[in-house]
C-alpha cells in the first residue's frame, strides 16, 4: 500500500516538472528507439535467413562439382561427380535420400514467338522428394521417363508466366535450346531459392535425357542434393561425405577438394557474418546512448536533491524512514525512464514502419523487443538513480529543514 | 504524574571546523505532562529551537536522557525515530514548509503517507476541517494567504491523531490577527487534551500557554505557571475586521 502510494506520487511529480522531466527522458528515449529499430531489423532479418534456410532444407546438404570458394551451383561443364560417388554416398548411414542433378544456368528457351533463357534441371524422379516440391499441375518427371530418355519437362511459374501468360502450357511443346520438350506439369511455387535468386524460373527434365540429349555429359553428375534423417548430424555425415569423395577422387592429403559441400549451416554462417557486425555496432550505439541517458538523469537528480532539500527535511520531520526517502528517488527515475522507455519504443515503432515503407527492409516487431525495452529502462532507471537517491535518504532532516 | 515529555540533563554540541564545540544546550531537564500547553520562550540562539529539535526526536541530544511516553528514546535506531515523529509528533513550522505544487489536501496526507493507515484522503479532508480549510482543499500553497498556508501546516500536524504538537515560531512569519487565528487553533486543540508545545521569543505569544518555560544561553533560566492565559478566540472578536488579503 505504502509503496503503491509513493510509486503514483512519483508518477505525479513527473507532470509537476514537464519540461524538466522530458529532457530527463530524452536520452532514453533516443536509446530505447534505437534499440527498438534495430532489434526489429535483426528479427527480421533473422526470419528472412529462417526462410532461406527452410527453402534449403534444414536437413540438405549440396554437394557440388569442382572446388574452390563458394559461389553459384555447378553447371554440368564442371561435373565430375561418379556413379561410385552417388553409390558410395547412398550407402552411408543416416543418409536418407541422394538425388543427383545435371543442372546448366542460361539455356535460351523458346515457345513460338517467345524468348527467354532459364536453368535447365535434369533431375531423377527423388528430386521432388528431396527439395520437398512436386508439381502444382500435371505430373513430375517418372521413373519411365529417365529410362526411355523422354523428352518431357515440367516448368516453374516464372517460365510459364513468361511464355505462355494465363493460358494452360500443359501439352504445349517447346525448345530448348535445339530440342524439342513437351510439357507435362508445373512446378510449385517456391519464391526464393537457397542463394536468394528466383527459385521459380527454372525447367526440370528427365536425368538422363539432360545428360546424353541435351547437355552431352554422360559420364559425370553436376550435382547431388543429400536428406539426412536428422539435422542434428548435418555436420557428421558432411564429413563422411567429404572424406569418401576425397578417397574417391584419389585425391592426396595435401591437395584441394575437387567438389563443395553446402549445408543450412554455412548459408546461416555466410548471411550473418556481414549483417551481424552492422547490428552489434548499432546496438552498441544504442547502448552509449542509454549510458549517456542515464548519467544525464543521474546528473539532474543530483542536482535536484540539493534543490529539494527542503522537501526531503519535511518528508524526513513528517515520519519518512531514509529508505522511504530512497525508494522515492528510485521511483522517481523509474517513472522517468519507464516512460520515457515507452515513448522510445513507440517512436522505434513510427521508425520501423517508415524503413519498411522506404526501403522494404524486412522487420519484426516482437514481445519480445518491448520487453527488453522495458528491461534496459528499468535498469538504467536504477542504476542511475541509486547514487542521487542515497544522497538524499542520507541528508540530516535538521540541517535539511534550515 | 503523568508525563509525556521527561528529558533529563540534555546536553547538545556542535563541533565547529572540527576543534571548537559550541553547547547549544545544557544541562536542560524539563517535564510536561500530558495536555499541557506549554511555550518555551527565549531570544534567538538561546537553544530553544535545539531542544525543540530534540523534543520532536530530530535529533538526538549529546548527553543526558529523553522519555517519550515513558519510552527512551536515546537507543533507537533512525528507523524508530521516524516511526515516532510519524505517530506522536506533529510538526509546524515558521516557515510553512509546505511542498510547493502540491494542494493543501495531497500536503495533508504527507504524514499518512508513511503510515499504514489506508483511507488517507478522509482523514486529511477531516483534518483541513478542523482548521476551518474545508473549502481550500485543491489550492495550492501559493495560492494561500500565510495564515492559511499555516493552518494546513497544522491540519498536515494533526493528522495522524500525534501526542504532541510541536509549534517553532508558528506566528514568526504572519501578521497579528493571523497569528491570533493559528494560535486559537492551538488553544482549541489543547482544550481537546491535546499536549502542545510553543517555541517562541513573544512574550504576547506565550501568554496563551498555561506553563512558561523560560531559556536563555542553552540554560533554564525560568518555568512557571500562566495563571489566566490569554484567550485567542476573545481577543479576535475585539480585533478589528479586515478581509484577509491573499498574495
Amino acid at each position: 500500500m505504502k509503496t503503491f502510494r509513493l510509486t503514483t506520487n512519483a508518477f505525479k511529480g513527473l507532470g509537476k516538472n514537464k519540461m524538466r522531466s522530458f529532457l530527463m527522458m530524452l536520452g532514453i528515449i533516443i536509446g530505447i528507439a534505437m534499440l527498438s529499430v534495430i532489434l526489429s531489423i535483426t528479427q527480421g532479418a533473422n526470419k528472412k535467413i529462417m526462410v532461406r534456410i527452410n527453402n534449403f532444407g534444414p536437413n540438405a546438404i549440396m554437394v557440388h562439382s569442382g572446388g574452390g570458394k563458394m559461389r553459384g551451383p555447378s553447371s554440368v561443364s564442371e561435373a565430375n561427380l561418379t556413379q561410385q560417388d552417388l553409390h558410395d554416398i547412398s550407402s552411408l548411414e543416416g543418409v536418407k535420400i541422394v538425388a543427383p542433378f545435371q543442372l546448366e544456368p542460361g539455356m535460351p528457351i523458346k515457345y513460338q514467338d517467345q524468348f527467354t533463357t532459364t536453368t535447365v534441371v535434369g533431375a531423377m524422379p527423388n528430386w521432388a522428394e528431396a527439395w520437398r516440391r512436386g508439381v502444382s499441375r500435371g505430373e513430375f518427371i517418372q521413373t519411365d521417363d529417365v529410362e526411355l530418355l523422354r523428352k518431357v519437362c515440367v516448368i516453374g511459374e516464372t517460365v510459364k508466366k513468361e511464355l505462355f501468360a494465363n493460358s494452360n502450357p500443359i501439352g504445349k511443346e517447346l525448345l530448348i535450346g535445339k530440342v524439342k520438350f513437351k510439357i507435362q506439369g508445373i512446378l510449385q511455387k517456391r519464391g526464393a531459392g537457397p542463394g536468394g535468386g528466383d527459385f521459380d524460373n527454372l525447367i526440370v527434365i528427365p536425368f538422363s535425357t539432360a545428360s546424353r540429349r541435351l547437355m552431352n555429359q554422360p559420364k559425370y553428375i553436376a550435382m547431388m542434393r543429400v536428406i539426412v534423417d536428422d539435422p542434428s548430424h548435418l555436420k557428421s555425415i558432411s564429413q563422411q561425405i567429404s572424406r569418401t569423395l576425397r578417397s574417391n577422387h584419389h585425391l592426396a592429403s595435401d591437395e584441394e577438394d575437387d567438389f563443395r559441400l553446402r549445408s543450412s549451416t554455412q548459408i546461416v554462417k555466410m548471411i550473418k557474418g556481414v549483417s551481424n557486425t552492422l547490428h552489434i555496432f548499432l546496438l552498441l550505439i544504442a547502448g552509449i546512448s542509454l549510458v549517456v541517458g542515464g548519467i544525464v538523469i543521474m546528473n539532474i537528480m543530483l542536482i535536484s536533491v540539493s534543490e529539494r532539500k527542503k522537501e526531503i527535511g519535511i518528508r524526513k520531520a513528517v515520519g519518512a524512514r531514509s529508505k522511504d526517502i530512497l525508494l522515492q528517488f528510485v521511483l522517481e527515475s523509474l517513472a522517468i525512464t519507464l516512460t520515457g522507455g515507452i515513448l522510445g519504443f513507440i517512436v522505434g515503432i513510427f521508425g520501423v514502419k517508415i524503413m519498411e515503407m522506404i526501403s522494404s527492409t524486412p522487420a519484426v516487431i516482437s514481445w519480445e523487443t518491448l520487453a527488453l525495452a522495458f528491461g534496459f529502462s528499468f535498469i538504467v532507471g536504477i542504476v542511475f538513480s541509486v547514487q542521487p537517491a542515497r544522497k538524499a535518504a542520507r541528508l540530516d532532516p535538521v540541517e535539511a529543514l534550515r | 504524574m503523568n508525563f509525556i515529555i521527561q528529558a533529563k540533563d540534555i546536553t547538545k554540541t556542535y563541533s565547529k571546523n572540527g576543534s571548537i564545540t559550541v553547547k547549544a544546550l545544557q544541562d536542560v531537564s524539563v517535564d510536561i505532562e500530558k495536555g499541557e500547553f506549554t511555550a518555551i520562550m527565549g531570544a534567538s540562539g538561546s537553544g530553544k529551537s535545539t531542544l525543540m529539535n530534540i523534543l520532536g526526536c530530530l535529533a538526538r541530544p549529546t548527553s543526558g536522557e529523553y522519555f517519550l511516553d515513558g519510552e527512551n528514546v536515546n537507543h533507537l535506531s533512525d528507523d524508530d525515530l521516524a516511526k515516532i515523529r510519524n505517530r506522536k509528533i506533529g510538526f509546524v513550522f515558521q516557515q510553512f514548509h509546505l511542498l510547493p505544487r502540491t494542494d493543501a489536501l495531497e500536503n495533508v496526507e504527507l504524514p499518512l503517507l508513511y503510515s499504514d493507515r489506508s483511507d488517507i484522503s478522509k482523514l486529511a479532508q477531516q483534518a483541513l476541517e478542523i482548521v476551518g480549510l474545508a473549502d481550500r482543499i485543491h489550492y495550492q500553497p501559493a495560492e494561500l494567504s500565510g495564515g492559511q498556508q499555516q493552518r494546513v501546516a497544522i491540519a498536515r500536524a494533526l493528522v495522524n491523531n500525534p501526542e504532541i504538537i510541536l509549534a517553532d515560531e508558528p506566528t514568526g512569519n504572519l501578521d497579528s490577527r493571523a497569528g491570533l487565528e493559528v494560535i486559537s487553533v492551538f488553544q482549541r486543540l489543547h482544550a481537546e487534551g491535546k499536549t502542545v508545545i510553543l517555541v517562541t521569543h513573544s512574550p504576547e505569544i506565550a501568554e496563551h500557554a498555561d506553563r512558561i518555560i523560560r531559556i536563555r544561553d542553552g540554560k533554564i533560566t525560568g518555568d512557571e505557571r500562566v495563571q489566566s492565559p490569554l484567550n485567542a478566540r476573545e481577543e479576535l472578536q475585539n480585533f478589528p475586521e479586515e478581509t484577509e488579503v491573499t498574495p
